[in-house]
């Protein structure tokens, strides 16, 4: 075996500059959760076939076990604590997962809420068939995403209340 | 939240364990040289060292306790391997990293030996076997017999002979399962992190395993990221963790992958079964002999799911001629652990299909079956052929409620309409009988549980109770009994489990008893507390203790709702007046109480049979299917649930732990299996690619309907929920596809309904 090899990263982190010097053989999700401590991400089997790790990385949805730490240098990500911006209050996504139960372990959480987002953004009014294609990539075990369903279906619907309700 | 892997322990260091390639072979040398020198690595440990250290785990339910067999289970493989998978030897290492790269250095050698992984051939005279001293494979045979079974075969109208294979499956919560493990030298102790359903009883466990005092061993169970039975104990990797902390140093963190998790096996049957029934539809005679494939046998309460097969036969149907026979067979797969169901599932799979077949015999309507044989709201408490005492129940009302729900008559019009295009729908009922709460005489598979509620004199609640949650939500509902009791705000009340050093002695999460049990403690502790708030807000108020409610944070007097006191100022006055306004009263406001539901009987009665389930809830279950008989797709259209699980307190939590089960059960009705290599020996399903889970667009919405006959033998009639929904789900489903592809005259004997399996039927009928 090679003698461990290190390499220095910067990554914007939630709006923060972090640098992080990592093992070239860390993923991405590896250097999130140890190196920047940030556990909300979660892992449940480092194949991407799970999205309990799912981030965003330079806006996109990804899943940040299938890459390499080192490979995320200079990226802009997005984990679950960065979320909401600078705010104490649960977004409108996150406020229908609660009131919806759309979780139990919460384990597939925060994956589930990125997958939200982002479905809601290309697609505001999704039909049922729309919402489970767009989290057919996470899997939750706890719910038969019977919950997680009714959770993005309010979602959708509060957004678009939102966003009619002029500003006060 | 945090979760086993959020734990950081200052110095922590991780855990890489080296497994068996092979399924069966003696290890003829070990060699860490090399792993000992690679780079960060602290320690290495192999199995004939970690036996110096440890002692064989002890099993959560001893097959030895209960007439059959037993072997040593250790943390690290001496001598031999007996599945693909074991742990053989582990180093400890600065990183994860480093961990793996260090394992992949461990040379071992082994001596091959034959193996066997299916359940008859293992049965057979020559076959390979597992364990030297036993004289064949077979762990344990556990015969129910009821009746005369013989006869009553004689006299019937018809009897079929058919088999079911269900096929092995295991629950996959999507956190695996993790430990961290810190010796401290100076106090002599074990603190034990672990994603883990019952601390106390792994305490016990533990202590056992590494020869310490039980005193000297903390488990705290952090917030559990689902379990479903995997989280059960027993497992090698907890006291290996423990020893690898003692043995080098530091606190020890080890993470399984997912091709670990995935080792964990369950639920592998085989059943042969005869049933007798005359032409009204009536059945006299079941005879069930199931062989269960467990694997290797493991520590944990894997193996006790066949047991508990055969006791549930036949479920809520009353056959008075019974003849069950479970083989509890060993082989070279991995071992079993616990899972959602605990075995019940197969029963009712297997009674929901001889009841379709009955009806498709006698060209009977299924349901009509089903009413003729299940127990009648006025047979209870009902005493079944395996000695269950069921407790109470409306199964008809149930299945009315289940046919109006999925509105059969237009379901069946809109079936014979699409069938004349050539298309086939299918709908299937399932009735569904889930023991729960369960008590295992001699095991630390405890019937009871104890909680404590106190409150502070700021008036804060804090409940503390022996039982777990897997994320379920028993702590929320534990916490709204509570509350309710007290007439505090739900926002000055805290709950908080798993922690042996904080937690009342208890027994932790399974059998759907944390409610029953957990939560009815809290009730207990509770009203004792409400008995003495009440007494001296009454003496605050000047009037008489029948004359206070209490709510909203307030003890106030029901004939005058105006002259109120501030539960916080009434619990003030009990900790700083208790030599005046509340003098009497026993402070402080603390009280520990345990419930034990009535209905479990442990002592053998006059047939030898004992009852170790206090409460019995059940479903009826509808699914609606359209099979493509080009591709063998199955396409579920609908399923709806009518649930009894007595008193309701959280109909949410019940809800989306019955539309978990239920999802848990369309995946193993319809694509789930564990599949060994014969060639290898190895897990060929061993990643989220192969073993094939139900994602969001192959579920429907869940229609679930409540029913609610409260049990006559628990203090609010609540009845376990969280494991009915498996064996409903995997019936619904088959007697569903089976409707569709009557008009082929197909039967599927082979369970999940993959489409290969579905297109081997209708091409074979075989």
């Amino acid at each position: 075996m090679t003698a461990q090899q290190r390499i220095g990263i910067s990554v914007t982190v939630n709006g923060e500059r972090r640098e992080a010097f990592v093992d070239v053989r860390q993923t991405l999700v590896d250097v999130i959760r140890e190196d920047l401590d940030l556990t909300g991400t979660h892992i449940g089997c480092r194949t991407g076939d799970c999205g309990a790790c799912t981030v965003t990385v330079d806006g996109e949805v990804v899943k940040s076990c299938l890459s390499l730490a080192a490979s995320a240098d200079g990226a802009d990500i997005r984990t679950i604590e960065g979320f909401v911006d600078g705010s104490e209050d649960l977004s409108i996504i996150q406020t229908a997962f609660w009131n919806e139960y759309g979780f139990q372990c919460g384990y597939c959480l925060p994956g589930m809420l990125f997958c939200t987002e982002d479905l809601l953004k290309k697609n505001p009014d999704p039909d049922e068939a729309e919402i489970r294609e767009a989290i057919d990539g996470n899997l939750c075990r706890c719910t038969g995403y019977h919950g997680i369903v009714r959770a993005i279906k309010t979602a959708a619907a509060n957004t678009a209340a939102a966003a009619d309700k002029p500003s006060a | 939240m945090i979760y086993v892997d959020d734990v950081r322990i200052p110095g922590m260091h991780f855990a890489g364990i080296l497994r068996s390639p092979y399924p069966h072979a003696r290890i003829t040398s070990v060699d860490l040289s090399v792993a000992r020198n690679a780079e960060g690595v602290e320690f290495a440990l192999s199995g004939a060292e970690a036996a110096e250290h440890s002692d064989p785990i002890p099993h959560f339910i001893s097959p030895e306790a209960f007439g059959g067999k037993t072997t040593d289970v250790r943390c690290l493989a001496l001598g031999k391997v007996v599945y693909v998978g074991e742990p053989v030897a582990a180093v400890v290492a600065d990183s994860r990293q480093n961990a793996e790269a260090a394992v992949e250095l461990i040379k071992v050698e082994y001596e091959q030996l034959p193996f066997v992984l299916d359940a008859e051939e293992a049965m057979k005279e020559d076959a390979a076997r597992l364990y030297e001293q036993w004289d064949d494979n077979v762990v344990i045979q556990i015969p129910f017999t009821s009746g005369d079974p013989e006869a009553a075969f004689a006299a019937a109208d018809y009897v079929i002979e058919d088999e079911l294979r269900i096929q092995r499956y295991s629950t996959q919560p999507m956190e695996p399962r993790g430990y961290v493990a810190v010796w401290d030298e100076h106090t002599h102790n074990y603190t034990f992190y672990g994603a883990s359903q019952n601390p106390h009883p792994l305490r016990w466990v533990l202590s056992r395993a590494l020869r310490v005092r039980e005193s000297e061993v903390r488990v705290i169970a952090p917030t559990v990221g689902g379990a479903f039975g995997l989280k059960m104990h027993g497992h090698p990797e907890e006291s290996l963790v423990c020893l690898l902390s003692r043995l080098s140093g530091k606190p020890v963190k080890w993470i399984e992958d997912r091709s670990e998790t995935l080792l964990i096996g369950a639920r592998e049957q085989m059943h042969r079964f005869t049933v007798g029934f005359n032409s009204n539809g009536t059945i006299s005679a079941l005879k069930d002999h199931f062989v269960a494939n467990v694997g290797a046998l493991g520590a944990p309460p894997g193996w006790g799911m066949a047991f508990l097969t055969a006791m549930s036969l036949p479920t809520g149907y009353k056959i008075s001629n019974t003849d069950v026979l479970a083989s509890v067979v060993t082989t070279n797969k991995s071992p079993w652990n616990a899972a959602r169901g605990f075995g019940k599932e197969a029963s009712n799979l297997v009674m929901e299909r001889i009841i379709d077949m009955v009806a498709l015999r006698l060209d009977m309507d299924p349901i009509e079956v089903r009413r003729r044989n299940l127990i009648q709201s006025h047979e209870f408490p009902y005493k079944t052929a395996g000695g269950l005492n069921i407790d109470s129940g409306d199964y008809h009302a149930a299945l009315d409620k289940a046919i109006e729900l999925i509105g059969l008559d237009q379901v069946r019009a809109e079936q014979m309409r699409l069938l004349a295009q050539g298309r086939y729908l299918g709908i299937g009922f399932a009735f569904e009988l889930t023991p729960e709460s369960g008590d295992i005489p001699g095991t630390l598979v405890g019937g009871f549980d104890t909680s404590t509620v106190k409150m502070s004199p700021s008036g804060e609640v804090t409940v503390l109770t022996g039982v777990t949650t897997p994320g379920g939500g028993n702590d929320t509902s534990i916490l709204q009994i509570v509350v309710d009791e007290l007439g505090v705000e739900m926002s000055d009340a805290k709950i908080f489990q798993g922690d042996t050093t904080l937690s009342p002695y208890g027994f932790g999460n399974y059998s759907g008893r944390s409610m029953v049990t957990g939560g009815n403690a809290a009730y207990l502790a509770a009203r004792d507390i409400r008995v003495k708030l009440v007494e001296v807000a009454s003496r605050m108020l000047q009037t008489e203790n029948t004359d206070i409610e209490l709510g909203g944070g307030f003890a106030r007097s029901i004939d005058d709702p105006s002259r109120s006191v501030a539960l916080a100022d009434v619990a003030y006055t009990v900790y700083t007046l208790a030599f005046a306004t509340a003098t009497g009263v026993e402070p402080p406001l603390e009280s520990t109480r345990t419930y034990q539901p009535g209905n479990i009987q442990q002592l053998p009665d006059a047939d030898g049979k004992i009852n170790i389930y206090p409460t019995y809830s059940n479903a009826v279950h509808v699914a609606l299917v359209e099979v493509d008989i080009d591709t063998g797709k199955i396409d579920l259209q609908r399923y709806g649930v009518v649930h009894d699980c007595g008193t309701v307190i959280n109909p949410r939590f019940v809800e989306g732990q019955m539309e978990g089960a239920i999802a848990m059960g369309i995946g193993a009705g319809l694509m789930e299996q564990s599949i060994h290599d014969p060639q290898t020996g190895a897990l060929a399903t061993d990643g989220f690619k192969s073993y094939l889970m139900p994602r969001a667009s192959d579920l429907p919405m869940i229609e679930t309907r409540h029913q609610i006959t409260p049990s006559p033998y628990t203090a609010l009639g609540l009845k376990g929920a969280g494991e009915a929904g498996i064996g409903g789900a995997q019936a619904a489903l088959s007697n569903a596809v089976h409707n569709a592809l009557a008009p082929l005259g197909v039967t599927i004997r082979k369970m999940p309904l993959t489409p290969g399996n579905v297109l081997h039927a209708i091409k074979y009928h075989e």
